[in-house]
């Protein structure tokens, strides 16, 4: 809809600026009578495109689930995939099910894997190559609700574990609030950015083997979150809380979460100040 | 909202029989297993502890598996490094350095076989399986050991050994 109202927009705009100057008037006046007269502009060949989306329902749980492919005019979808499955949703297939909100990469739901890489369906754009098929699917090694709709509870259970909100012992010295300088604030940008889509610890082969025990770069990179704030007091405790084999220490450093993150964000660097932060004390 | 506006339209086309929109309601069931049906590991049925509401519980902290653990790993690791580049830098072997180097070798395998183990023997799964692979990689550790051991003593030692590998 964004991408019809554009061109209307433009027009209107630069028309109303010619006719600012009286000179182009007339201009404007033969290119509209022009337009008038001539053809309305031919239709685009229909560019179809096949996607291949894996689908499986609860209420038949005894079926395999199964690729199903459906095909769209490309011409006639907006460019993200996500436009491409509300689409499919609306005109195709109603039983198709997947979460979305947005619509513009800053709520996480729409987190899938579309051509084999954990992302958000509203930021990736549909390739153009009608040749190949687009392959969907949900987040990998995880328990399915229906169709692209991963089970997220454990994921929410291990973010809830290592306390994402603000601990202190004291009151502020003010008696007001906690204030921070900007060389501390600035040391949580590129960590509070996260969205918890769940596309890096989904991307982990780590966190596929041992997602019980093992937290995970999103959750990691909110315990770091935590850890280099200025104003918690807590610090001790959140660290202890790492100290065993399995909640950190099972990443191998694989980098995958960075390589996958559709924010652009670097939980793999966030992991290794954590460890460098265990290892020196600090 | 931008989506019901353009499907109501796109319907209202669609009403219009056209090439491409005979076209677009094609769908086709593709079948999900192209290979042969294995079942390695089946995943268990999913199991919530607690509520949903419930965070996942904390374990014991314990740093020699956790910061003492890791720190120690890097310290062997990086000191493998100069090891290794010694007795090239030197240009003859010296048995100490040897020794060295075969000591680090033998516990720089064992913590990243360990490693392994715990990535893929998972103890709440396969308790069992868990604790034998625990004791074979003590048991080839330990052989390991005795055979680098022996091998520096009655025999020319690792760099030597390398070198005449590398020459033969």
């Amino acid at each position: 809809m964004a991408s019809l109202r554009q061109p209307t927009l433009r027009l209107l705009a630069s028309s109303s600026f010619r006719r600012a100057s009286p000179t182009i008037i007339n201009t404007t006046r033969s290119l509209a009578s022009i337009a008038a007269d001539s053809p309305p502009p031919a239709k685009k060949e229909p560019l179809l495109k096949k996607f291949t989306i894996y689908r499986w329902s609860p209420d038949e749980p005894t079926k395999k689930p199964h690729m199903q492919e459906y095909t769209l005019d490309l011409n006639e979808t907006g460019p993200m995939v996500l436009d491409a499955l509300i689409r499919i949703k609306n005109e195709l297939d109603p039983t198709l099910t997947f979460r979305r909100s947005c619509r513009e990469g800053i709520c996480g739901s729409c987190a899938m894997n579309v051509e084999g890489t954990n992302t958000l369906a509203c930021l990736s754009r549909i390739n153009r190559d009608a040749s190949k098929a687009t392959k969907i699917y949900p987040l990998p090694h995880m328990y399915i609700v229906k169709d692209l709709v991963p089970d997220l509870t454990n994921f929410y259970k291990q973010y809830k574990s290592i306390k994402p909100y603000l601990q202190t012992k004291e009151p502020p010295a003010d008696g007001k609030e906690f204030l921070q300088s900007k060389e501390d604030r600035k040391k949580l940008d590129g960590l509070y950015e996260c969205i918890l889509c769940a596309c890096c610890s989904t991307s982990c082969p780590s966190y596929w083997w041992n997602q019980e025990e093992y937290l995970g770069p999103a959750v990691l990179m909110q315990a770091y979150r935590w850890l280099a704030d200025s104003r918690d007091q807590m610090g001790g405790q959140r660290k202890d809380a790492l100290e065993n084999s399995m909640s950190l220490y099972r990443c191998h450093t694989i980098m995958n979460c960075a390589r996958t993150c559709p924010k652009g964000l670097n939980p793999g660097l966030a992991i290794a100040k954590i460890k460098k932060m265990m290892a020196f004390g600090s | 909202m931008a989506s019901t506006l353009r499907s109501s339209s796109f319907r209202l086309l669609a009403s219009r029989p056209t090439s491409a929109t005979r076209l677009l309601p094609q769908t086709r069931v593709a079948a999900f297993h192209a290979s042969q049906r294995q079942q390695i590991l089946p995943p268990g049925p999913q199991v919530v502890h607690g509520t949903v509401n419930d965070p996942v519980p904390v374990p014991e902290p314990n740093a020699a598996h956790g910061s003492y653990h890791w720190a120690f790993e890097r310290i062997i690791a990086l000191g493998m490094v100069p090891l290794c580049v010694a007795p090239f830098a030197a240009g003859t072997a010296n048995p100490a350095l040897d020794a060295a180097l075969g000591a680090t070798l033998v516990l720089h395998s064992h913590i990243g076989f360990d490693a392994c183990v715990t990535d893929y023997f998972p103890k709440r799964q396969y308790p069992k399986l868990r604790s034998f692979m625990v004791w074979l990689l003590r048991g080839a550790t330990v052989t390991a050991a005795v055979g680098l051991f022996s091998f520096q003593t009655n025999d020319v030692g690792i760099t030597e050994a390398v070198k005449k590998f590398w020459k033969a």
